[in-house]
């Protein structure tokens, strides 16, 4: 049977079995900076309670998607609707969760500190909001540094607190921006770990790294290279698609593929 | 200790400041315009004040008017207007007038009939600057027109024709009328120069922190990506501004409290007005002041950047908002300028209250610009949010 790139086929992909409706719906998407193509014409689905991995190189276009996910960017063209919503909405606001690359934190508060203004912004309050608190640092493992600085932190300890700031207002969709850059292979794996016991809640993930080993933790990924999507699909179906046995050899079957295109 | 190295460092930190072009402009640039500014405002400024005189009316009274004419400055040293009785408070009120001498009428045939009239010097006050020059001149004046009809008198009484022999006793004798403690309109003689700078500096000094602390506080949420969490969260963008404002609005309120205590009780300055028009005029300019730091804090990517622009927003505002010179005494080319800044309608404000006892109506028209300004202000920093979206 003749191989067909996965970027050519329909935007609509099959249902993976019991992941219910789908969350983000991307069509026609197109970022443009001047010269730069920085999203070529790109097409998405991403289902509720799945971590969506985006893999790809620097400069693929990954953090440019996500902003505009968010909302901080507007498309050029082509329309991005999250849980029916088209984006920009203030409405999908208290149900999304970000995550950036730059730890943003106020680092002359304390880590309680951050999360309570994290918590009042999105209304979280009272009796609620302090076990909440409480519940999520005891997750990132910082329970024993509520009451200290951020300023003071570790770069690895800035990163937990930025990930219980974008998760404690219980978002339904999280987008996070190479959450585990710069962090310890231990930490790595809980964080994944997290993702996993989120997705069993019925939160969606959206998370772009550039390690490879880490897609293969993904529900599903969407490898991408210069604004473009390649591939689109689970990791056992990229791997069997392109006939490799690890990912990074896949990915760079993909990207071979989209050369000659 | 090597030279090579010491070199390398003063080589590589040349090349810094070389690449900043505002730094240069900071360094060259700015005190080129600030010395400019002060020349202007020093050699140019005029200080010709205006005194308001009250006629003497009935019969011999143009000899006196004469006298009068003759011993006052000449216009380039006093502006001098003639007025009715009933008018001298409004001309000293509403600043046409910084002094005013009043002779009652029939004074002429009080004095050479020997019944000692009364004259009345009053004065406005508010500047005590002012008020301290006109005094001595109208003392003077009085003085010298004092002597120049005890003389006439004596002439008087010796028969006419030929001019009259000055006697030592007639100059240094009694003169023929009195001449009142001069009256306050506001202030009085004990106030000094440090009464007419007080309230300034709680304007001054709450604008001035007010715009640092905004800035960088703005600054930092960019620079930490705190401002991107902010801006996916539901917080909308007025709210965000609100925020700042009322995060900081409290802070100078309580920093003009305690300047005013402060300024009231170890520094002894006189104050004469209501406390809660003083922290209305502080909470407006701290509204146009958190949204200007909002603003220009766009402009800048660290805060050495933000310390760039205090030549701009401080230095301009202590030189032409009325802080040392009236703005009706700065070069005509200069007023325009002073017209747009806030200080100059904030200090108007703070001192017509504590120095003139002024009321709410009395400082209306500063109150609605400093409203104009704050309202600008949100304007522009809600435009450079809006650009934080690309």
């Amino acid at each position: 049977m003749a191989e067909v790139p996965s970027h050519t086929r329909e935007a609509q992909q099959p249902e993976k079995p019991g992941s219910g409706s789908t969350v983000v719906v991307i069509s026609e998407l197109v970022k443009q900076f001047g010269k730069l193509r920085a999203i070529d014409n790109l097409n998405m689905t991403i289902n509720t309670g799945e971590t969506f991995g985006l893999i790809g190189p620097n400069g693929s276009g990954k953090t440019t998607l996500i902003r505009m996910l968010v909302g901080l960017m507007r498309p050029t063209s082509g329309a991005i609707r999250i849980m029916g919503e088209r984006i920009p909405s203030a409405r999908i606001a208290p149900h999304i969760g970000y995550m950036t690359q730059l730890n943003a934190l106020y680092l002359d508060l304390t880590a309680k500190e951050n999360m309570q203004f994290f918590c009042n912004i999105y209304g979280l309050r009272g009796k609620q909001q302090k076990e909440r608190i409480d519940e999520m640092l005891e997750r990132v493992d910082l329970a024993n540094r509520t009451n200290d600085v951020a300023g003071t932190f570790s770069g690895g300890m800035k990163q937990r607190l930025s990930l219980a700031c974008a998760l404690v207002h219980h978002p339904s969709l999280a987008l996070l921006d190479e959450p585990t850059v710069g962090v310890d292979p231990e930490l790595r794996r809980s964080f994944w770990d997290y993702f996993a016991q989120l997705n069993s809640e019925g939160i969606t993930i959206i998370v772009s790294t550039h390690h490879l080993d880490e897609a293969a933790r993904c529900t599903r990924l969407g490898l991408m290279r210069s604004g473009a999507l390649l591939a689109h699909d689970t990791p056992q179906e990229l791997l069997r698609q392109s006939g490799k046995d690890n990912m990074e050899d896949a990915f760079l079957h993909f990207a071979s593929q989209q050369k000659k295109n | 200790m090597s030279l090579a190295r010491i070199l390398a460092l003063a080589n590589r930190i040349m090349r810094q400041v070389l690449r900043d072009k505002r730094t240069l402009a900071l360094i060259f640039i700015v005190p080129l315009l600030m010395m400019t500014l002060l020349y202007l405002v020093l050699t140019n400024t005029s200080s010709v004040h205006t005194l308001a005189i009250v006629r003497p009316s009935g019969t011999g009274s143009d000899t006196i008017d004469t006298l009068i004419t003759n011993l006052l400055p000449g216009k380039d040293k006093l502006n001098t207007i003639y007025i009715n009785a009933d008018q001298v408070d409004d001309k000293l009120k509403n600043g046409d007038a910084d002094a005013a001498v009043i002779f009652p009428p029939n004074f002429a045939q009080q004095v050479f009939s020997d019944q000692n009239p009364a004259v009345q010097i009053k004065l406005e006050g508010s500047d005590p600057g002012v008020a301290s020059a006109m005094r001595d001149l109208t003392e003077s004046f009085t003085h010298q027109l004092g002597l120049a009809l005890a003389t006439l008198k004596a002439q008087q009484t010796q028969g006419k024709g030929g001019p009259a022999p000055i006697t030592l006793s007639t100059l240094a004798g009694p003169l023929p009328f009195t001449i009142n403690e001069p009256q306050y309109l506001h202030g009085g003689p004990q106030y000094t120069f440090n009464d007419s700078i007080a309230p300034v500096f709680i304007g001054v000094f709450s604008f001035f922190f007010i715009f640092i602390l905004t800035s960088v506080a703005f600054l930092r949420e960019r620079s930490q990506g705190t401002i991107e969490r902010v801006m996916v969260s539901p917080l909308t963008r007025p709210e965000l501004v609100l925020g700042y404002i009322c995060g900081f609005t409290l802070f100078a309120l309580v920093q003009s409290l305690i300047i005013l205590l402060f300024v009231v009780f170890a520094l002894q300055v006189h104050y004469s007005g209501n406390l809660a028009l003083v922290f209305l005029v502080t909470a407006l300019l701290t509204i146009g002041s958190v949204n200007l730091g909002i603003f220009l804090s766009t402009f800048a990517q660290n805060e050495f950047q933000i310390v760039q622009f205090i030549p701009l927003v401080l230095g301009v505002q202590v030189f032409l908002s009325g802080i040392f010179w009236p703005i009706a005494q700065l070069p005509g080319a200069l007023r325009p300028i002073s017209y747009i800044l806030p200080l100059t309608y904030a200090n108007d404000a703070l001192r017509g209250v504590m120095l003139k006892s002024a009321g709410i109506g009395q400082i209306s028209g500063q109150l609605v610009a400093l409203l104009i300004f704050a309202l600008a202000m949100i304007m522009l920093s809600s435009l450079t949010m809006r650009r934080q979206i690309a």
